[in-house]
């Protein structure tokens, strides 16, 4: 039983119910909010805070997991958006590391700035796989939307990544 | 500095994006079977996700779009007026057209079976432009099978599950098409006056024949009109009656087809005039590629060859599909019109783009054609 609730309370699990729950509204309701005709990426905003909110290893690991699982829903090459919301949250994670008592608004910088770079990284990538035509100027339009909104959204999105990720004391009693 | 876990770390991350990538180009049946399994428990989150979400998303397409809405209602209303009367004679034409085929022994379109799909989805990618269909494979859809709607070509179906498709737009960089384009039809129309014969029969025996000539009619209107008339004499009355026995066949140069016989008009008046496209418009057609260009980029054709047999090429020029045994879609399906034609020197050809006839913005339900193109069918 404890195995169970270990399970249960891993970080990867809590990651992942994020992540599905995240995606549902990604297809949804963020589908139909397009300002600017920009389709906000919150799989991408929930990458780049777990970066900030548990350091770049994690932050690779659950931006590779959230791409992995809207690789699922994407008709894109399979595997892509894992490599790209990986790097991501890499980046997220290092940029944030620049500042020795990050405040605020730095980690709304770190996930702006690294969400944009994984914007205009994608059509890239794509290109190396052969997929070619998504690297237009459009792109860079995109990639600003994309990082300011998910800056604007950074610090709610760290919060709940850092309760997906980040064992409290507490925790790690009740699970040992 | 790097430790060795986090470098671990990334190449492990890197390898398994590559392994998937690999997995996903050669086609394995893999990728696609987890894609199902997670589409099977995805979709009930994202059912309950759509009905949470709905008010907010009706909140925001109410402040956001409602002038909009309103706008092209209206302009939307116009154009069903006028569209009305256009497309019964268009039916009209279809049909006669298919009639036509069917007596050559050419494919139709009529001859394939379709399935109407509600699109409930749209990609929540920037990149990709896809629509996901509420028909799957349960209703006979595969992949590879060309999606329209009312007005024309809409994309094709590249993912099928069981009760549900993706359609890739005809937008997407990565749909290609071949497409047959012809030339202008302007400068080629040939406008024949077709000779006339009036006939005056008189009650009292004597009769006056007068026969205009060609041309006669297109500059001088015959003004003559089926008339009883009353003629005053000395010694009798006599009713004289006018007979326009119209000109009957003509033969026109360049138009085998069919002859044209005008029946006659009972008190119909002025100079016939026939206009009939040159046959040379009716068969010059090129066939070339187009391609999509992404979002808020009309899609181009390429591989046009400039000659004298096609003539010249303008703006507003149907497109339509080019059919054939290794083509995507049936022959002869509206594609669109050409909107601009860019010249470039060289062998490229030109480059023309074309404003596509189904507005892919608002699409709502769509056709799914029944055809699985040769190419498309796993060995």
């Amino acid at each position: 039983m404890k195995r169970f609730f270990a399970i249960i309370e891993s970080p990867l699990t809590r990651a992942f119910l994020v992540g599905f729950i995240v995606l549902s509204f990604q297809t949804t309701l963020f589908n139909t909010l397009r300002p600017f005709s920009v389709v906000m990426q919150v799989m991408l905003l929930c990458s780049a805070a777990s970066g900030v909110a548990a350091g770049s290893e994690s932050g690779a690991i659950a931006g590779f997991m959230f791409g992995f699982m809207y690789d699922m829903v994407l008709t894109s090459p399979f595997g892509l958006s894992a490599l790209v919301f990986g790097f991501a949250g890499y980046m997220a994670g290092g940029v944030n590391t620049f500042a020795y008592s990050p405040r605020w608004w730095f980690k709304m910088l770190s996930i702006g700035i690294s969400s944009a770079a994984a914007v205009l990284i994608y059509p890239a990538a794509s290109l190396v796989v052969g997929v070619d035509g998504l690297l237009q100027a459009r792109v860079l339009g995109v990639a600003l939307t994309v990082g300011l909104f998910n800056a604007a959204l950074a610090l709610p999105a760290v919060f709940v990544m850092r309760w997906a990720l980040v064992k409290s004391k507490k925790q790690m009693l009740w699970a040992e | 500095m790097y430790s060795f876990t986090r470098r671990r770390l990334i190449v492990v991350l890197l390898l398994t994006s590559v392994l998937l990538l690999t997995l996903d180009g050669s086609n394995s049946g893999l990728i696609g079977g987890v894609k199902d399994a997670f589409g099977v428990v995805f979709r009930p989150v994202e059912r309950f996700a759509n009905v949470v979400s709905r008010p907010l998303s009706n909140v925001w397409r109410g402040v956001l779009d409602y002038s909009d809405m309103r706008k092209e209602n209206l302009a939307l209303k116009d154009l069903l007026v006028k569209q009305e009367g256009a497309a019964i004679a268009a039916t009209a034409s279809v049909r006669e057209a298919q009639e036509l085929l069917a007596l050559n022994g050419l494919p139709t379109l009529a001859g394939i079976d379709s399935v109407t799909a509600q699109v409930v989805g749209q990609s929540p990618s920037n990149f990709t432009q896809t629509f996901e269909l509420n028909r799957g494979k349960s209703s006979g859809i595969r992949v590879g099978m060309t999606v329209t709607n009312g007005a024309g070509l809409v994309g094709k179906i590249t993912g099928v599950t069981l009760e549900r498709s993706v359609v890739m737009l005809a937008t997407d960089p990565e749909y290609a098409m071949s497409v047959k384009v012809g030339a202008c039809t302007r400068p080629n129309t040939t406008t024949t006056a077709v000779p006339q014969t009036t006939t005056t029969v008189v009650a009292d025996g004597s009769s006056t024949s007068d026969t205009m000539a060609p041309g006669d009619g297109s500059t001088a209107p015959f003004t003559t009109v089926a008339a009883t008339t009353t003629t005053s004499t000395t010694s009798t009355t006599s009713t004289t009656t006018t007979v326009l026995q119209r000109a009957t066949t003509t033969t026109i140069k360049g138009f085998t087809p069919f002859a044209t016989t005008l029946p006659p008009v009972p008190g119909g008046g002025g100079a016939t005039q026939i206009t009939v496209p040159e046959s040379g418009v009716l068969l010059a057609r090129e066939t070339g590629a187009m391609e999509g260009q992404g979002i808020d980029r009309l899609p181009v054709i390429r591989f046009i060859q400039t000659s004298s047999r096609l003539g010249e090429l303008c703006e507003g020029v149907p497109v339509v599909t080019a059919g054939g045994s290794q083509s995507l879609a049936p022959a002869d399906l509206v594609v669109g019109t050409v909107s601009r034609v860019v010249t470039r020197t060289g062998t490229s050809g030109p480059l023309l783009e074309v404003e596509l006839a189904a507005n892919l913005q608002s699409l709502n339900f769509v056709r799914v054609l029944l055809y699985q193109p040769a190419t498309e069918i796993p060995q």
